[in-house]
């Protein structure tokens, strides 16, 4: 064996303080640029771990847009939800919301538990704890490829075309989940040390879906369409929808901005978990 | 010399060592600081997190209120080929500074260099998911080692050989018996092939058949690797260690050879002497005919022992059995000699008394022991006098075996003929 190959590790405190910031960016890219197939193996074991003991398996994702939809169809008809004035049929405005905005919701809550659900792991083994926050979008980014199975059967079943734009869907994914693990990677670091932050976001994913206009048109005028004004998931699920149903966009800069906010909350979320990772595995 | 590299590394800086091509490890008064309150660690994390985001210093160096240093100033330095022990009470420091070594946390002062890929036997299994097969969880848990694709799929036969659980591979891992899910766990964190292995009291699992086969991977991987090992298994650690570390309170001891890190690994635990004397029998005096070292008394193994003991009793006692017993340093009790079984007929009348006991030689193994005096009425079933550590002993000797009692012997070889 060659010695003059084999690397050196340094472990001292401070230690990428005294690297420069320039670094770190490489020292992230590589990290996850070898962990690949690690990535790929988490996921597999939450992917096969959750449906392992269950019948129908992966098309249990199915079953919740379809239900939720479902009872949000039948309040509509009903005349108790309003969902404003919307120019397609509603079950397909709201699941291509609804699917998008699950990427977002489950995604965080995946990512901000991934190092806690690990905890013995984390203290007991050393591997990149990156990947645990990234193979955790995997379930949810998998969900949401079985759940356009519902959005194509029910484009056939009004017989609408989409926009050629859904072509570019994975592009259009992006952002969210730029911003999904972005802000997963610091709850997961915040929830390994205080479980309030657990605790909380589910909840406070819940309440987010009703002031996000997901299921409903964005109010003309009132406090919700002003809360939509400045809500960046609002831009990332709905001018991707409205491309693909109508093939036109109307806010634009809305949304040009939400991205840029997405991929700035990605990079200091990452470089603030490279940071401090290591003083997270002690307290978890 | 030191010199840093930037952009090499896995977690820590880079640096390259040139001091000694084959230094292993390089541990440099590295120090870990604790908090004791769960809420005010809560507190400090958040604090530090902080700290760190913003591109400051946390001043690890530093203790705040509530912490404690639970690693203090350990400085190493390990060799490629080498095994070092590393022994401590309870709460010593020994697995925080073993996951140092690890990567999992980081020194708040000090420096640790690693050369080469880590592997570590900290707890086996760890990872494994419940509801997976055994060949599912072989790819998972190897990748979560550190393993790449290639490497597991070249040494998957080898680690499928290595647990021997049979059909059970294709089986979920919670249907697994504990000895099969250690057997797989260590398959897989054997066949990492590192440069540096931490062990954590991983040899005590399993039955004997897979201990044995355990022993003797560590011994083959020992070859080209450095090995750190913590253990309460005084015997293991004596036999496979060619240096040995004795941490307390989370400071090093001593540095040096197994059977003298032994000692002061025993002189911990020494306790102070008690005596319970509800029989009005006190002990004046004794004496041992053999060399004191440093408050002990030191006798070779396999010497005889002679000890003199006076006492006063206020009372006439009629037949009293009179009882010596050795005490492993570990809490064992190993040997004793008994008047009463040796047929001793012996009077305790008001007044002063010698008495002297010769003993045959003992064959004690090497270590600390201590001894403990006991004197009975004559059917032993009220005590007159107990000496709890009345003194203790260092036995000393070329030998040391894994139990307490040494067995001398001959092997006579008689050659078989050919055939």
């Amino acid at each position: 064996m060659n010695k003059s190959l084999q690397k050196i590790t340094v472990y001292e405190p401070d230690n990428s303080l005294k690297q420069g910031y320039l670094s770190i960016f490489i020292e992230i890219y590589n990290e996850i640029n070898k962990n690949g197939w690690l990535i790929y193996q988490l996921f597999k074991r939450d992917f096969l771990a959750l449906y392992k003991q269950t019948f129908i398996g992966i098309f249990w994702s199915l079953l919740l847009p379809i239900v939720s939809i479902g009872v949000f169809v039948a309040l509509n008809n009903s005349g108790i939800f309003n969902a404003g004035i919307i120019d397609v049929p509603y079950p397909l405005y709201a699941v291509i919301g609804l699917t998008f905005w699950q990427i977002f919701s489950i995604g965080l809550v995946a990512c901000s538990n991934s190092l806690v659900n690990a905890g013995s792991m984390i203290v007991k083994i050393n591997f990149s704890k990156k990947s645990l926050v990234i193979a955790s979008i995997g379930q949810p980014i998998l969900s949401f490829s079985v759940q356009m199975l519902i959005v194509a059967f029910l484009f056939l079943f009004y017989g609408i075309t989409p926009s050629s734009t859904i072509l570019f869907l994975p592009l259009f994914l992006l952002p969210v989940l730029l911003l999904t693990i972005g802000l997963g990677f610091i709850f997961s670091l915040i929830n390994g040390i205080m479980r309030d932050i657990g605790n909380m976001l589910s909840m406070v994913v819940t309440f987010l879906m009703l002031l996000t206009p997901v299921l409903y048109a964005k109010p003309a005028h009132g406090l919700l369409a002003g809360i939509s004004r400045y809500n960046p998931l609002y831009y990332l699920i709905s001018i991707p929808r409205d491309l693909f149903l109508t093939g036109k966009v109307t806010e634009l800069n809305g949304y040009i901005i939400s991205c840029i906010f997405s991929v700035f909350i990605f990079f200091i979320c990452i470089v603030v978990f490279h940071l401090t990772e290591t003083r997270v595995a002690e307290r978890v | 010399m030191y010199c840093r590299i930037p952009f090499d590394r896995n977690k820590g800086g880079g640096a390259c060592l040139t001091v000694n091509d084959n230094t292993a490890v390089k541990i440099e008064n590295v120090s870990k600081k604790y908090c004791k309150s769960l809420k005010k660690s809560m507190f400090y994390g958040m604090k530090d997190i902080a700290m760190n985001a913003f591109g400051l210093s946390s001043r690890s160096e530093r203790l705040r209120k509530g912490e404690f240093w639970a690693v203090n100033n350990i400085s190493l330095e390990i060799a490629k080929g080498e095994t070092l022990g590393i022994i401590g009470p309870n709460g010593a420091g020994k697995t925080t500074l073993l996951k140092m070594l690890n990567g999992i946390f980081w020194p708040d002062k000090g420096r640790i260099t690693i050369k080469g890929k880590v592997g570590a036997l900290i707890e086996v299994g760890a990872g494994f998911h419940p509801l997976l097969t055994g060949r599912e969880n072989i790819y998972i848990n190897a990748a979560i080692l550190g393993m790449t694709k290639k490497e597991v799929d070249r040494q998957f036969d080898s680690i499928v050989g290595f647990a021997d659980i049979g059909d059970f591979l294709d089986a979920p891992v919670k249907h697994y018996s504990s000895g099969m899910f250690v057997r797989l766990g260590f398959a897989i964190a054997v066949h990492c092939d590192p440069d540096v292995l931490l062990i954590d009291e991983i040899l005590a699992v399993g039955d004997l058949g897979f201990r044995v086969k355990c022993y003797n991977k560590i011994v083959e991987i020992a070859k080209n690797c450095a090995i750190i090992m913590v253990t309460h298994d005084m015997s293991t650690m004596a036999r496979i260690s060619s240096r040995t570390l004795v941490m307390n309170n989370g400071t090093a001891l001593f540095s040096g050879v197994p059977d003298i890190a032994i000692q002061h690994y025993s002189s911990i635990f020494q306790k102070e002497k008690t005596v319970v004397s509800p029989g009005g029998i006190s002990l004046i005096e004794f004496t041992v005919d053999a060399k004191t070292e440093n408050g002990h008394f030191a006798i070779t193994s396999g010497a005889p022992m002679n000890i003199s003991l006076k006492f006063f009793s206020e009372y006439n006692n009629d037949y009293i059995t009179l009882i010596l017993a050795f005490v492993h340093s570990s809490g064992e009790f190993v040997a004793e000699y008994n008047s009463w079984l040796n047929k001793e007929e012996l009077k305790l009348p008001k007044g002063n008394h010698t008495l002297h006991l010769a003993l045959e030689p003992l064959h004690l193994n090497t270590g600390i022991y201590h001894l403990s005096l006991v004197i009975t009425t004559k059917n032993r079933m009220g005590h007159l006098l107990v000496i709890d550590r009345l003194l203790s002993l260092f036995v000393n000797g070329e030998r040391f075996g894994n139990a307490p009692y040494q067995i001398n012997g001959v092997v006579n070889h008689i050659p078989q003929e050919e055939y």
